[in-house]
C-alpha cells in the first residue's frame, strides 16, 4: 500500500527554499556569476544533504533500529555544525533508527494541499511525523487522518508543559505532542526602519509603503490586526467579528502597501532589506539576530498571536514505534534544551530553561523564550473556529493573499 | 494525388486504393480515439480489456493489410502507418489529459475538503474563473504583450546584426543568445531577484548616476524600488523570452539574400526603404514565428511574476498555479486554464489573420 513515489517531498529543492537561499547568497552580496556557479550547486546541495539526515555521525546500523522519516519546517531544530552534534545525529547515536530528516514543510496551507490527495483516498504519506500548527492538526485529526499516539511508548510525554495537556486543536491530547511553541509579533530591520518600531499599526504606515511582508498564516497575519483593532482573537467567533481586519488588509494590499504575502521564507527578504518589517515568527528571528543585531523582534504592544506547531503521526505511517522513540527523545529536557538553545523558540518540554541555563545562562533569562507574566498576557492564541467560520475566513483571506 | 494518376490508367485498382486510404485513415482516428477513452479513464473494469484488445487490432490490421495488399497498398499506407507513433502518443499525452481537464473543469468539489470532484456539467467554474480573476487574466496578457513587444524592439535589431554583420562571429554570437539555456530558467529568474533588490547593485549603479529621477518618471522605478514591481515581471519576461525572438527572426533574416539591397540600392533605393520593402517582408515569419514563441508562454508564465512581482501584479498563471496547488479548487483552476487557452487560441487567429501569414504554414 504504501506509496514511495508519491511523496510530498518529490521536489527535493522546493522553490522557497531555494528563494531562501539564494536571496540569502544574494545578501551576502554575492554577484550574478558566482549566484550562477556556485550559488545554485550550493542551494541544490545543502538542501538536498538536509532533505536526507543531517551530519556525518556515524550511524550504528547493527540493531536493526529500523527507520524513520520526519518531516519539519526549514531551520526548526539544532543541526550538526561546528563542534555540536544535532539532535537527529544524537537520536540515530542512540537509538540506532535511520532517520530522515527534511525540512520541506513552508506553509500549512501549501502542505495540506500537498498531502490531501493522499490521505484523503486512504493511502499513505511517507512522513511518519508531520508538525503542523495546532489548527491544521485539529482539521487533521477531524477528518481521521492521523495515527493514535501509542503514549505507552513515550513515557516522557509526562514532561508535557501543563497548558498544553489538552489543547483545542486535541482535547483529549491522543494524537498530537508539541514541537515546539512560539509567537508571531513584529520583525523589522532596523537599518531599514530607521527607528525602533512597537505597534502592528506601524506595518500600516505610509514611510513602508511597498516594504512590508506578512505572512500567508492567516491566523497570525488576521490575528495580529484583528488584535490591532482591539478585538480579542481568543474569543471570536464569526467572520462579522474580523470583517474589519479583512478589510484593512485588503486596502493595503491595494495600496501597494504590502510588497509579498510569504510563509517561512520571509527570513531573506528580511535580511536583504527588502522588506522593513513584516511579520514573524520569535524564534526564526532571534536566530537572525545573532548575525544581525539590526534585525529585531518585538511582540506588539497591542498583543501577539501566540501558537503551537504539534506532532502528529500520519493515518497508515509504517514506523510509528520508531516515531514513538523520536518523540520520547526530544521529550527528554536535556535534548530539548539543545533544541531550544538553537532554535530559540519557546519549548513544550518542562525542565528545559534549568537545562538551558546549564548552556548559556543568558538565554535562559529570556522573555521570548521564557517568557514571564507579562510576555504571556500580551500574547493571545487564535480561538478554535468551527467548520463553517472557517470555510469562511479561509475564503476571505485567500481572496486577498491568494494570486 | 497519387489516387488521381492511378486512376487514368486503371479505374479499379483507383478505387481499391482509395479503399485501403480510407483504411489506413480510420485505423489511425480509431486507435487515438481508443488510446483517449484509456488515457482519460473513460473506461473502466474489463472493458479496458476490450478497447486495449481493440487498439492492438487497429494496429495488427494495418500491417497485415499492408502485408497481404502488394507494394501499391504498402505506398499507400505508409502516412497513415508513419503517423501512428505520434498520433498516439499525441493521443495519450495531450489529448487525454485535455479531455481530463474539460470534465474536471464542469464538476463540483462536493465537500470543502473533498479530492474528488464529481462531474455535474458545472459551468459555474467558467463563471467564477471570468469574474473572480478578470484583472488576472488582463494583466497577464497585458504584461506578456508588453514583453512580446520588447522582444522584437531588441531582439530585431540583435539578429539583424548577427545576420549580416557577424561574419565569421556569427557561430559565436548565436552561441552567446543560447548560453542562459545553460542555467535554469528558474535560476535565473531568482538571480534577477538580488540584481534589482533594494539594497542591490542595480540600484546602487542608478543612484550614482543619478538616473532614479528619470527612472521614476517613466514609472520603472516605484518609490526607490525595482524589485517586486510591475516593471520587473515585465522586464524578467522579457529577459527570459528573448532568446526565442531572437533566435526565428534569425532564421528568417539568414535567408535574405544580400544582393537583393545591392540590386535595390543600384536602382537608387535609399537604404531604408530598401530595408522596409526588401528585408522587413521577408523577415516577418521570424517575426511571426518569434511572437507566438514568446506571447503564448509568457501569457500563461508565472515564475517572473513570483518571484519579480508584488500582489498587485499576479498573472492569471499565478492564479491559476495557487487554486490548483494551494486551494485544491481543481474545478477552478480546470476551467481558469480553459479560459487562458481559449483566450490564446482566438488571439492567435487573429493574429495570423492580421498579418496574413497564411501561406508561411
Amino acid at each position: 500500500m504504501k506509496r514511495q513515489d508519491n511523496l510530498p517531498t518529490r521536489s527535493p529543492l522546493s522553490r522557497r527554499q531555494l528563494l531562501m537561499r539564494a536571496g540569502a547568497l544574494g545578501a551576502a552580496g554575492l554577484s550574478l556569476p558566482a549566484l550562477v556557479s556556485s550559488g545554485a550547486v550550493n542551494a541544490a546541495t545543502t538542501t538536498r544533504s538536509s532533505t536526507r539526515s543531517r551530519g556525518s555521525a556515524p550511524r550504528p546500523r547493527s540493531g536493526g533500529g529500523g527507520e524513520l522519516f520526519v518531516e519539519n519546517w526549514v531551520d526548526y531544530i539544532d543541526p550538526t555544525e561546528d563542534d555540536l552534534v544535532g539532535t537527529v545525529d544524537r537520536f540515530i547515536e542512540a537509538t540506532g533508527i535511520e532517520t530522515t530528516y527534511s525540512e520541506a514543510y513552508n506553509d500549512n496551507n501549501e502542505y495540506f494541499a500537498l498531502i490531501q490527495p493522499l490521505l484523503g483516498r486512504g493511502e499513505t504519506i511517507e512522513p511518519d511525523i508531520i508538525v503542523p500548527t495546532g489548527w491544521l492538526a485539529g482539521r487533521l485529526i477531524n477528518l481521521g487522518w492521523v495515527e493514535e499516539l501509542p503514549l505507552d511508548q513515550i513515557p516522557n510525554a509526562a514532561n508535557l508543559r501543563d497548558d498544553l495537556v489538552n489543547p483545542a486543536w486535541d482535547p483529549d491530547g491522543k494524537f498530537s505532542l508539541p514541537w515546539q511553541t512560539g509567537f508571531a509579533g513584529i520583525a523589522y530591520n532596523l537599518e531599514v526602519t530607521g527607528r525602533e518600531l512597537t505597534s502592528t499599526n506601524d506595518l500600516f504606515d505610509p514611510e513602508f509603503n511597498g516594504k512590508i511582508g506578512m505572512l500567508t498564516e492567516m491566523r497570525d497575519t488576521i490575528g495580529l490586526i484583528l488584535l490591532s483593532l482591539g478585538v480579542d482573537i481568543s474569543t471570536i467567533s464569526s467572520f462579522d467579528e474580523a470583517a474589519e481586519a479583512f478589510e484593512k488588509l485588503e486596502l493595503a494590499k491595494n495600496d501597494g502597501q504590502i510588497r509579498a504575502f510569504t510563509g517561512n521564507d520571509y527570513i531573506s527578504d528580511l535580511e536583504s532589506g527588502n522588506f522593513a518589517a513584516c511579520i514573524g515568527w520569535s524564534g526564526d528571528v532571534a536566530q537572525l539576530s545573532v548575525e544581525n543585531p539590526n534585525i529585531r523582534f518585538v511582540i506588539p504592544e497591542e498583543g501577539g498571536t501566540s501558537w503551537a506547531d504539534t506532532m502528529l503521526i500520519p493515518k497508515g505511517a509504517q514506523h510509528a514505534d520508531e516515531a514513538a522513540k523520536w518523540m520520547d527523545f526530544v521529550y527528554d529536557p536535556v535534548q530539548a534544551a539543545q533544541i531550544t538553545a538553537w532554535v530559540q523558540y519557546v519549548s513544550p518540554v518542562k525542565g528545559v530553561q534549568e537545562e538551558v541555563a546549564k548552556i548559556d545562562p543568558d538565554l535562559a533569562e529570556n522573555t521570548l523564550i521564557f517568557p514571564d507574566e507579562e510576555t504571556l498576557a500580551n500574547v493571545h492564541g487564535f480561538a478554535n473556529l468551527d467548520e463553517d467560520t472557517e470555510a469562511q475566513f479561509d475564503e476571505a483571506f485567500s481572496a486577498i493573499v491568494g494570486a | 494525388m497519387a489516387a488521381t494518376v492511378v486512376e487514368s490508367e486503371q479505374g479499379s485498382r483507383a478505387r481499391s486504393g482509395r479503399h485501403v486510404e480510407r483504411f489506413g485513415l480510420a485505423a489511425l482516428l480509431v486507435a487515438g480515439a481508443l488510446v483517449v477513452l484509456l488515457g482519460a479513464r473513460v473506461v473502466t473494469g474489463p472493458v479496458v480489456i476490450v478497447v486495449t484488445a481493440l487498439l492492438f487490432a487497429t494496429i495488427v490490421s494495418l500491417v497485415v493489410v499492408a502485408v497481404a495488399g502488394g507494394p501499391e497498398a504498402r505506398r499507400q499506407l505508409a502516412p497513415y502507418g508513419l503517423l501512428k507513433p505520434g498520433m498516439l502518443w499525441l493521443a495519450l499525452f495531450y489529448l487525454a489529459p485535455l479531455f481530463t481537464l474539460l470534465k474536471q473543469s464542469l464538476s463540483t468539489l462536493p465537500s470543502r475538503f473533498a479530492v474528488d470532484a464529481e462531474f455535474d456539467w458545472n459551468f459555474g467554474n467558467y463563471a467564477d474563473a471570468l469574474t473572480d480573476f478578470g484583472g488576472q487574466f488582463q494583466r497577464g496578457f497585458l504584461y506578456a504583450g508588453v514583453a512580446t513587444v520588447l522582444c522584437i524592439v531588441i531582439g530585431y535589431p540583435l539578429a539583424y546584426v548577427i545576420a549580416f554583420r557577424g561574419g565569421r562571429w556569427k557561430n559565436s554570437l548565436l552561441g552567446l543568445v543560447v548560453v542562459p539555456f545553460f542555467t535554469s530558467y528558474l535560476i535565473r529568474t531568482i538571480a534577477w531577484q538580488s540584481l534589482l533588490a533594494d539594497s542591490g547593485p542595480i540600484i546602487g549603479w542608478l543612484e550614482r548616476f543619478k538616473l532614479t529621477g528619470p527612472m521614476e518618471s517613466l514609472r520603472i522605478m516605484d518609490d526607490g524600488r525595482l524589485l517586486d514591481s510591475a516593471a520587473a515581471v515585465i522586464g524578467g519576461l522579457t529577459y527570459n523570452f528573448l532568446p526565442f525572438m531572437i533566435l526565428p527572426i534569425y532564421v528568417s533574416l539568414e535567408k535574405v539574400n544580400p544582393a537583393l539591397v545591392d540590386a535595390a540600392k543600384d536602382l537608387y533605393s535609399p537604404s531604408t526603404s530598401a530595408f522596409l520593402k526588401i528585408v522587413l517582408p521577408l523577415s516577418l515569419p521570424g517575426v511571426f514565428a518569434g511572437t507566438l514563441l514568446t506571447f503564448i508562454p509568457a501569457a500563461g508564465d508565472f515564475i517572473n511574476a513570483e518571484y519579480l512581482g508584488n500582489p498587485n501584479t499576479t498573472m492569471i498563471g499565478n492564479s491559476i498555479q495557487d487554486q490548483f496547488l494551494v486551494q485544491n479548487n481543481t474545478p477552478l483552476a480546470a476551467a481558469m486554464s480553459f479560459v487562458l487557452m481559449a483566450i490564446i487560441t482566438v488571439a492567435v487567429l487573429v493574429y495570423t489573420k492580421v498579418l496574413g501569414t497564411e501561406e508561411l504554414a
